[in-house]
């Protein structure tokens, strides 16, 4: 893809439908449709069990969609890989190995010398600013930390997308706002393409630039906004006119 | 913490010693000192053999080597047959655990191995490899085979699809995510299942020698002493067969410590 070709959609979603088989099948997602553009910040905004961690699993590849399509630059998604970098929304940071070997761990997978890693960690370190818990455990680390650092570990690779699954959702007030900032400035300085699934308003309009919202299971596309907020954002944002007129529209959208 | 621990452990084993003591005095002379032994009565048998008696036993256990001699042939035995079946028990769990086809083959032979007591193999074993080690150390490996078998393949089993899925979507093949997530993972249920093969090891090794008797070696020693009887032989043999297991517990248990320095636990 060149810099100066339109917008490609990078990441797309055709009619996504998704069944939970079963005694009772659950139909957690239907006809749903969506794509990411490269270097875009996606949210996808819905209430809590409305199939946004579905949606999610069908693009990391650990579910097959019942109907529809999922494509990434172009290929059909067949089963997870490191070009879709996927944060769970469970805490999956590895409790056993260093922040550093966190990091360095999808370098490991594609086989990169240790002088290598260490130069992607030591930056990535920098980036989150945790260069002082290198060789510290995670169970060192407070709970926005180690999201941090399970953000970095997929970026560490060098992904095509970013799949974050309300990577703050356990998180209070405070941290979480940090911890947005955090993404926010992590996200100017690499402009990665992001999917970010969140049930908070305030979070996907403060991080996104454009925001998808999902009806109630089974979850479809209800509405959409672009949010075009100057960047970087900051306190001011929150409680500017343009950012709560949206929060106002977005609300209204999903009741 | 460890010393703590050592402090604790110290004072416990001498509180018992004091109470054994003075209970030996106290009931030396109040005891029946004759015992029926299956055809006769045995006259003059301490069944509450005092310090003095038990240190006197000690020494000439010592002195004439029999008690290390003992204590090495059957730790030997022990050492031999815990690396044999750990080696094949743990091989055979971690496999049946990742390969979740190979379980459903497998899960059947575990079951019907897991229900049969150990011992009842010794008479087959003795015909199949003879009365010599073999077929000593072959016994404790099916036992510690059977026991690290289980504990591997549920430890295997327990790993978090979380740490699965993540590394998966980092890029990770089948058998780093093995090598780096899933063993040491699986290590504490592992470890577990060691630290129980290791006890029952020297429960069939001493119950192994008590059957086929040779000297010398720590089930013989009691065998020995049950037929005189000797009463101080007995504890004193019981009592070294009680460290040895200690000791492997403790060597096994600051191991554990190491390698488990990751886990977040209680102060």
């Amino acid at each position: 893809m060149t810099a100066n070709a339109a917008p490609a959609p990078l990441l797309e979603g055709l009619e996504i439908g998704y069944v939970y088989p079963g005694q009772n099948p659950t139909r957690a997602l239907e006809g749903l449709s969506l794509e990411v553009k490269e270097g875009e910040f996606l949210a996808v905004l819905g209430p809590v069990g409305c199939g946004k961690t579905t949606l999610l699993r069908i693009f990391a590849g650990f579910l097959r969609p019942t109907s529809g399509a999922v494509r990434c630059a172009g290929a059909p998604i067949e089963g997870p890989g490191w070009q879709r970098g996927y944060v769970l929304q469970e805490e999956a940071i590895f409790p056993w190995m260093t922040v550093r070997e966190n990091l360095e761990f999808g370098l490991r997978a594609k086989g990169l010398e240790p002088a290598a890693r260490q130069a992607v960690s030591e930056e990535l370190l920098r980036l989150i600013g945790l260069s002082s818990f290198a060789d510290s455990y995670p169970k060192d680390l407070s709970a926005g930390m180690s999201k941090m650092v399970e953000v970095a570990r997929v970026l560490a690779t060098d992904p095509a997308i970013l799949l974050l699954d309300e990577p703050f959702g356990a998180l209070d007030a405070q941290t979480r706002a940090r911890m947005q900032d955090a993404l926010a400035d992590l996200w100017e300085k690499r402009r990665k393409t992001v999917l970010f699934v969140t049930h908070d308003a305030e979070e996907a309009l403060y991080l996104a630039d454009r925001i998808v919202v999902l009806s109630q299971r089974p979850g479809r596309v209800k509405a959409q906004f672009a949010v075009e907020l100057a960047r970087p954002r900051s306190l001011e944002t929150r409680f500017s006119p343009a950012f709560l007129d949206l929060k106002r529209k977005i609300w209204e959208a999903t009741a | 913490m460890m010393a703590i621990r050592i402090r604790r452990a110290a004072f416990a084993l001498l509180a018992v010693f004091l109470l054994y003591g003075a209970a030996a005095q106290l009931l030396r002379d109040r005891l029946p000192d004759r015992v029926w032994l299956g055809a006769h009565y045995v006259e003059n048998v301490k069944l509450l053999p005092t310090w003095r008696a038990l240190a006197e036993e000690g020494a000439y256990l010592i002195q004439s080597d029999l008690l290390l001699q003992s204590a090495a042939v059957s730790a030997r035995r022990v050492l031999l047959g815990l690396a044999l079946g750990s080696v094949v028990g743990l091989f055979f769990g971690l496999f049946s655990g990742w390969v979740a086809r190979f379980e459903y083959l497998a899960d059947p032979w575990v079951t019907l191995f897991r229900f049969t007591p150990a011992l009842a193999l010794l008479p087959l074993y003795v015909i199949w490899f003879g009365f010599g080690e073999t077929s000593k150390v072959l016994l404790i490996a099916t036992n510690v085979a059977v026991v690290t078998l289980l504990g591997a393949h549920q430890g295997v089993r327990s790993v978090p699809r979380v740490y699965l899925e993540a590394a998966a979507s980092l890029g990770a093949s089948r058998s780093l995510a093995f090598r780096r997530v899933v063993l040491p993972l699986a290590f504490p249920a592992i470890f577990a299942s060691l630290r129980i093969a290791v006890g029952l090891a020297w429960v069939t090794i001493v119950v192994a020698e008590l059957i086929d008797a040779r000297m010398p070696s720590l089930g013989y020693l009691l065998a020995l002493s049950g037929a005189y009887p000797r009463v101080p032989t007995m504890l004193i043999a019981l009592a070294t067969v009680g460290a040895l297991v200690l000791g492997c517990d403790a060597l096994a248990l600051a191991l554990h410590a190491r390698a488990t320095s990751w886990m977040r636990r209680a102060p």
